[in-house]
């Protein structure tokens, strides 16, 4: 909506009736964005012209006429667009200076507050809307709740946001709005109970340190000394998981000493909500499950384990990847503080549309990582495409299982026995590796073989399509693998 | 014991019958078909994935020179090989599986219709999995980013912008756009966003959520949608007004309108080839017609891989690159017992592969090619290059860092943006701007 720049200047008690001077503008364009001076509210021009508009007239809606048609209007500035439309002359055109006045407009109701000159609005849209509100019927209803409105702007501008927008607090009471509802958080008593237990574990990923005093002793006094990082995350979990019975009394007055000043009292609401945040990592559910006192490990170790991942931020990632149990701290659940972390200070637009649910499908139960490392596909096919250029590769074949039994396949393979190395980082330009793997080697397989080949097209295809057929030859590579018996079962069988 | 086709004579397989070749089959070698599973248990992965990428190219080579025989049977073991719910190698052979027996069976035109006559299409389906896009991929985000950027740099001092969007499926894109332009110095300017699409609802609910937003921020705001498909968008449907300052934003949809029955028209996949574009086709009207609304600016997110091959050979390679770095990017993000992965896998990539392998002519639209030729195409529609700026791509790579995605990189490459993974370009960006 284009937005009104009207000056506001300081006015006197009198209502003068000389003008300004004050071109308005009549820029065609409904939106001029160059910033007018504008008075302190509540104070408008001295020198303007005050005017007491009959209540008649003030809810009137097409005040502005046009001349050449006596078409009216409810802005000026819509009168102005549709003048445009009648193609005056260049003088027409423009308004004449005499014309314009600055003009300001009180209520016509009198012990009114705007009925002062003094208290005058400088903008017609505004007297209306205030007569309309305040001395006027309220015709409008809200369909949610039982306000009701004189003016037709007010009213949807409530039912947008009557019902959308609600703040709940803990203690259970509604608002829609943010102000008050901050303002009733201070001093909500419910509210006060919660935080003390909150500092327990920053479910709302707050960044406080949570690492327990220095009188720590014994084993968890990992969890102290070393500074907020990885190391922190196997001591914990080495030392609840081997040592239950031993660490559980000491872990446990520590425990309480340090981190979880009102355990004793509200155990378990607070496992039961340890356990809701938890829920991503599986094995913990089974150290949780186990009893109170290695839960209360959990606790102090989950407390270090957040602490520690919300200070280290990306490298924790890297660092907690490679830390001895994996099954404790998947990756994945160490991935989703720092995500949350980052993405809040990002001037990240997508924050409130990606953020929204912490992605689930990182963190579903099931997320273990895939119990050896995979190779990608990646790098299998730089590989593959590396072997077909170097025309290597058979033990691949027999590798697979292909017991090949003549001679043949071998008297070639060591011919092209060249040094290989795998070169994962190999840059591979496009398709080529590849197509060489695929036509390179259609000479290797003897056609007239009778035995099984590889996969036996290398010969049929050999034959009418050299571009098809075996990819690989035979050749060294037991290095491919890197695997023992794939290498013995070739040396069995080289013939060199 | 792993066989999979025997010819006694080792001459063409194009046998004269098919059932006489299979009785030599399984004459001449019972142990042919080997147990479902035995050979292939003590495979190791990393075995597996190299024997999966040899079957895919040799059956694609029989697909290719016709021999559908032993391409049968190179389908057959990779069926067994490969798997949808499996590591990422089998994953894309399952998926290349799929397309390589849709292409065979398309050598029968009737069994293919038949086949794929009940498919329905799912709008709301198709809307989850772009979204699931969007989620689980930086890709689209950078491009929204950089998109955005170029846009604000572009309409800086306009008071009356107009934004074009060809494919408007995703409101966050706009969302972020409508903020950056309140939050500029001079204030929000008059916005109006038309938005193309062919389907009424998302359209809906994209002018539901922007609306929502603008009215809370108080921008003057306007929704326009044009409910077609791309190929027959009419211009003047878009209702371009004059005084207003353009901008056209182009998400992976101009590769469409290469798809065309001449079959010599295409250019081979030789992306180094600096041979002028000659075809003048779909691609070429669309963009003069887009040229003649004089856009301030247009920015086009496209693929940036060469799957425009002549050939099923040619193709088959590019891809296969392409779109195991994709699978891999799912695999470090994303579990592998996930329904979304799997939905994403199957629905939006398993679809591409179906159509860049399987068909030909116009149905084939998923017809991707480098930043190079796009550029070239685009430079002699009449627009000039605008290099993206720093501060852009600056905030495409926080964003890279910010939201753990490691891996990806973007790479400048003369005034475009090039998203990758690990090393293989995976998609680009690029803006310009309308030159007279």
């Amino acid at each position: 909506m284009p937005v009104e720049l009207d000056d506001y200047s300081t006015v006197s008690g009198d209502a003068s009736v000389s003008s300004t001077g004050n071109q308005n503008q009549n820029t065609p364009a409904p939106q001029s964005l160059s910033k007018k001076k504008r008075n302190l509210p509540g104070m408008p021009d001295p020198e303007a012209e005050v005017i007491a508009l009959s209540p008649k007239t003030l809810m009137a809606t097409n005040r502005f006429v046009c001349e050449i048609c006596s078409k009216g209007f409810q802005r000026d500035q819509n009168l102005q667009l549709h003048r445009r439309g009648h193609n005056l002359p260049w003088k027409l055109r423009q308004r004449s200076s005499k014309e314009v006045k600055k003009k300001v407009y009180v209520c016509p109701v009198s012990g009114c507050v705007h009925h002062e000159p003094s208290r005058a609005l400088g903008d017609l849209t505004g007297i209306k809307k205030h007569f309309c509100r305040k001395h006027g019927e309220k015709k409008y209803k809200c369909e949610k709740c039982s306000k009701s409105y004189a003016v037709q702007s007010d009213w949807k501008a409530h039912s947008k946001i009557c019902g959308t927008k609600e703040y709940r607090c803990d203690c259970g009471t509604l608002f829609s709005r943010r102000d008050s509802f901050i303002t009733h958080r201070a001093f909500c008593d419910v509210l006060a109970e919660e935080s003390a237990k909150k500092k327990l574990y920053p479910e709302t990923y707050t960044r406080k340190n949570h690492l327990p005093e220095p009188e720590l002793k014994s084993p968890p006094a990992a969890l102290v000394d070393s500074p907020p990082s990885v190391a922190l995350v196997p001591a914990p979990a080495v030392s609840v998981e081997t040592e239950p019975e031993h660490d559980e009394t000491e872990t446990a007055n520590i425990a309480s000493s340090s981190v979880l000043p009102i355990r004793d009292s509200s155990e378990s609401p607070e496992n039961i909500t340890l356990q809701v945040i938890m829920e991503e990592a599986p094995r913990r559910i089974g150290l949780n499950g186990s009893n109170d006192h290695n839960s209360n490990n959990n606790k102090s170790v989950y407390a270090g384990l957040f602490a520690s991942s919300s200070t280290a931020s990306p490298s924790l990632y890297a660092a907690s990847s490679s830390t001895p149990p994996p099954s404790l701290y998947p990756p994945s659940s160490s991935i989703e503080p720092i995500s949350l972390c980052l993405s809040t200070t990002t001037p990240s637009l997508f924050g409130a549309t990606i953020q929204d649910p912490p992605p689930p499908h990182f963190l579903t139960p099931m997320s273990l990582p895939p119990p050896q490392p995979a190779i990608s596909a990646t790098a299998l096919l730089q590989k593959a495409a590396q072997m077909g250029s170097t025309g290597s590769g058979g033990s691949l074949l027999r590798g697979l299982g292909i017991v090949s039994t003549t001679s043949s396949p071998m008297e070639l393979s060591s011919s092209h026995d060249t040094g290989f190395g795998l070169g994962l980082g190999l840059p591979c330009s496009s398709g080529t590796g590849l197509k060489e793997l695929m036509m390179g080697n259609s000479s290797v397989f003897d056609p007239k073989q009778t035995t099984l080949d590889f996969l036996g097209l290398g010969r049929a295809v050999g034959n009418n399509n050299p571009g098809g057929g075996a990819l690989w030859g035979g050749g060294g590579g037991m290095d491919v693998f890197g695997s023992g018996e794939l290498s013995d079962k070739d040396i069995s069988r080289r013939s060199s | 014991m792993v066989t999979m086709f025997q010819e006694d004579n080792g001459t063409s397989s194009v046998a004269s019958s098919p059932l006489q070749v299979f009785s030599t089959m399984s004459l001449t070698r019972p142990t042919l078909i080997p147990s479902p599973s035995s050979p292939f248990k003590d495979l190791k992965p990393e075995e597996r994935g190299l024997y999966l990428i040899h079957l895919l190219l040799t059956c694609a080579n029989h697909v290719a020179s016709g021999s559908l025989q032993n391409a049968n049977a190179a389908l057959e073991q990779l069926c067994l090989l490969s798997s949808p719910d499996g590591d990422t190698m089998q994953r894309v052979a399952a998926y290349f599986t799929e397309a390589l027996a849709n292409r065979i069976l398309k050598s029968w035109p009737g069994l293919y219709k038949a086949l794929n006559a009940t498919q329905t299409n799912n709008v709301s389906e198709e809307v989850h999995v772009r979204r699931l896009f969007f989620d689980m991929f930086p890709i689209l985000k950078v491009s929204y980013l950089l998109t955005n950027r170029a846009i604000l740099e572009s309409m800086e001092g306009e008071k009356m912008v107009h934004v074009i969007d060809l494919h408007a499926s995703e409101p966050a894109q706009w969302l972020a756009l409508i903020q950056a332009f309140n939050s500029r110095p001079e204030g929000p300017p008059h916005l109006r966003i038309t938005g193309v699409h062919h389907h009424k609802e998302v359209l809906d609910q994209m002018a539901h959520t922007l609306i929502e937003e603008a009215e809370k921020l108080d921008i003057p705001f306007q929704f326009n949608p044009v409910v077609s498909g791309l190929e027959c968008l009419n211009v003047e449907q878009l209702r371009v007004k004059t005084g207003e300052a353009l901008a056209v934003s182009s998400v992976l949809q101009l590769h469409n309108f290469l798809a065309t029955d001449n079959s010599g028209h295409s250019p081979s996949g030789d992306s180094a080839s600096s041979l002028p574009l000659s075809n003048s086709g779909k691609i070429d009207r669309f963009l003069n017609a887009i040229w003649g609304l004089s856009p301030k600016i247009m920015v086009v997110t496209e693929q940036d891989s060469d799957h425009n091959g002549s050939t099923v050979m040619e193709r088959l390679l590019e891809s296969l690159y392409t779109y195991a770095a994709l699978f891999d990017c799912l695999e470090t993000k994303v579990p592998r017992t996930s329904q979304d992965r799997m939905k994403v896998e199957k629905m939006l990539f398993g679809e591409e592969i179906k159509n860049i392998i399987a068909c030909e002519g116009c149905e084939r639209r998923e017809r991707h090619e480098k930043l190079e030729k796009w550029s070239q195409r685009i430079d002699l529609a009449g627009f000039g290059n605008v290099p993206l700026s720093y501060y852009g791509m600056l905030q495409g790579r926080r964003l890279l860092q910010g939201y753990g995605f490691d891996g990806y990189r973007i790479k400048e490459e003369s005034g475009c943006a090039v998203i990758c993974w690990q090393d293989r370009p995976l998609y680009s960006v690029s803006a310009w701007r309308c030159r007279k």
